[in-house]
């Protein structure tokens, strides 16, 4: 016999009630970390940006495109400071038995690669996109959800972009891209602008010519925000106006779209844990005023007044370590799995060790002050009452 | 049993001139007023008198669970009113034990493990409290109940785990509350024959506070209290004078 083991008893004295407790604790600490998580997973996408790339879009909105005229592929190519630039277009099909778009974009793809060092692609797949018009390539969490490899078919119904055959679009995978950074999510098809563009001049398909945005990469040394400024004002007299902004702050726009979203779920995780703290308060006074004759039997037989405190404080760390660790655990365990729901909207949906980390103290400081409630008042009580009791 | 004192030859407890009061409904009781009272090593004393004559008072304030508002108080030769904290404590597990009319035994614990828990404030290690607790079970004959929990004994059967609980400290003095309150007379045989034993074999200062006469009839002095003032005390089996 050990006071752990007269701590563990009294917690499995009401399993149901511990159960539940626990349970409550495992989703709070679960939705804590959820929440906090998608904050810090849109923040880290922004912040995990390289300084070196510039996004080249319209001046009227995102949604308008800029013409593909050599008077803008070589004028922001000749601005000084660029090193190469890609045309990059949202094309919006429809995978089959799918009724929402995905995310695919037309670009170039040796611009691409070279832009985007965190877009890791064995070397011979990525020689074998270069070479085949219609080919393209996936990310893991594509490949993954979809069954797709190498090799396979992918058939596309256009929704901005439908063939005038009323057939979908065919690609061939050539290769698997992995991602080493939140910026760029795992969930993308890039494929070759031009072959879009081609098909389209042919006749064989229609919708809106040009590009959603260029994506520019930047030398060594070079001020994105200079180089902004130059572009921008090349094209200010038109034909089409630009809005050249860093890739952090373009970023920075889509989260700026949710409004004040971050601080709704940060209040929202807050008041979760407000709400447990409260529930495992409320579990404790209720063991506490069940345990009263108990603490009275033990001071009665000579146990410092400390110990029938720390068996309490011991029950709350225990209940609450319990409870948070699953959630901890569930919040480990679906990171994938919301990786994959998000899609482009969280590139790479993740919790932080710092998510942990916080999620923990909070857990043992909710423990101790859960605790800390019976506690004070077991030390207080004098045996010959409670015995009363 | 768990680190014997020296019994002394003198009176164990001494209680001079003790008086306490309870305040109740904005009124002040007196329960005990100017108390004297000695009780020897090895004396198995029963306390009788009408509810609210103040024989629990004297268990509690024997046990250093409760103080007195006037007065002295030793047990084993130690003041007892100038204990606090954990030296109270700490005095309490290594002289005074409890047995409570309603036994008080820790109902997520098995028998075992109820009469081990005390021990836990001995330097025994953990072997030692269990061969020392079964020990104390076989001596009430309840060994064969070691891994039962108190609901599944009976009123009797709980009582003797109680009393092995505080055997097993080997205290100095063993404070019974109507141990036989909530018995049937056969387990309350039982139970008054244990404690009788106990006085004879180990010398342990038996106070019992008991209702019942044919209780106090075991013992070997009874002292009857009336509005906290003893009234009367006689030898076993004598009538009150």
């Amino acid at each position: 016999m050990t006071l752990q083991g007269l701590t563990v008893r009294h917690l499995l004295q009401h399993p149901v009630r511990s159960l539940l407790t626990v349970l409550a604790l495992m989703v709070g600490i679960f939705l804590f970390c959820f929440l906090t998580s998608i904050v810090t997973s849109l923040e880290a996408a922004v912040k995990a940006v390289a300084a070196n790339r510039i996004v080249v879009g319209s001046a009227v909105s995102l949604f308008q495109s800029l013409p593909t005229t050599a008077q803008y592929i070589d004028g922001i190519g000749e601005t000084p400071g660029v090193e190469s630039v890609t045309r990059f277009t949202w094309f919006g099909g429809l995978y089959p038995g799918k009724d929402a778009p995905e995310p695919q974009f037309g670009c170039d793809p040796q611009a691409l690669l070279s832009s985007y060092p965190e877009v890791q692609l064995d070397p011979a797949q990525a020689r074998a996109w270069m070479e085949d018009k219609r080919g393209c390539i996936i990310g893991r969490l594509v490949a993954q959800s979809k069954g797709l490899k190498v090799g396979d078919q992918v058939p596309l119904r256009g929704t901005i972009y439908p063939r005038v055959d009323g057939g979908p679009w065919t690609f061939t995978v050539c290769g698997i891209y992995a991602s080493t950074k939140p910026n760029v999510d795992e969930q993308t098809m890039y494929f070759h602008w031009s072959y879009m563009d081609e098909t389209l001049e042919r006749g064989e398909a229609f919708g809106p010519r040009g590009t959603s945005v260029y994506l520019v990469r930047l030398g060594d040394g070079v001020r994105g925000e200079d180089v902004s400024a130059a572009i921008d004002a090349r094209f200010e007299r038109g034909p089409q106006r630009t809005r050249t902004q860093t890739e952090a702050a373009f970023q920075a726009g889509f989260i700026s779209m949710l409004g004040n979203l971050p601080t709704f779920l940060g209040l929202i995780g807050g008041a979760v844990l407000v709400a447990l703290v409260f529930g495992v308060i409320n579990t404790m006074t209720l063991a506490a005023r069940e345990r009263t004759r108990t603490m009275g039997i033990l001071k009665a037989l000579g146990f410092p007044d400390r110990v029938p405190a720390r068996l309490y404080v011991g029950e709350a760390l225990m209940l609450v370590a319990l409870g948070s660790g699953l959630g901890l655990a569930l919040a480990w365990v679906t990171q994938e799995p919301f990786r994959l729901a998000f899609g482009t909207f969280i590139p790479q949906y993740f919790v932080s060790a710092d998510t942990f980390v916080l999620a923990s103290l909070l857990s043992v400081g909710m423990a101790v002050l859960a605790g800390m409630v019976p506690a004070l008042a077991a030390r207080r009580l004098k045996a010959v009452e409670a015995l009363r009791t | 049993m768990a680190g014997r004192d020296p019994r002394p030859d003198g009176p164990v407890i001494r209680m001079t001139g003790v008086s306490k009061s309870y305040r109740r409904g904005g009124q002040d009781l007196q329960i005990l007023e100017g108390m004297d009272l000695e009780v020897a090593a090895g004396e198995f004393l029963a306390l009788m008198g009408p509810s609210g004559s103040g024989k629990s008072t004297i268990l509690n304030l024997i046990g250093g669970l409760d103080t007195a508002d006037a007065g002295r108080i030793e047990v084993a030769g130690t003041d007892v009113g100038a204990l606090r904290g954990d030296a109270l404590s700490a005095w309490r597990a290594r002289h005074v034990c409890f047995v409570f009319q309603a036994f008080n035994l820790l109902p997520v614990l098995t028998a075992l493990e109820n009469v081990e828990l005390p021990l836990m404030l001995t330097p025994l290690s953990r072997k030692q409290r269990r061969e020392q607790a079964l020990f104390a079970l076989e001596i009430v004959g309840l060994s064969d109940r070691a891994d039962h929990r108190p609901k599944q004994l009976s009123g009797g059967q709980e009582q003797r785990v109680a009393i092995a609980r505080a055997m097993a400290m080997d205290p100095t003095v063993l404070l019974c509350d109507e141990p036989t309150g909530d018995l049937d007379r056969s387990s309350a045989e039982q139970v008054l024959g244990i404690l009788q034993e106990l006085g004879r074999t180990n010398r342990t200062t038996v106070v019992m506070v008991t209702h019942d006469q044919r209780a106090s009839d075991r013992a070997t002095r009874t002292l009857h209290l009336d509005k906290g003032v003893l009234v009367a005390q006689g030898a076993p089996g004598s009538e009150a004078r």
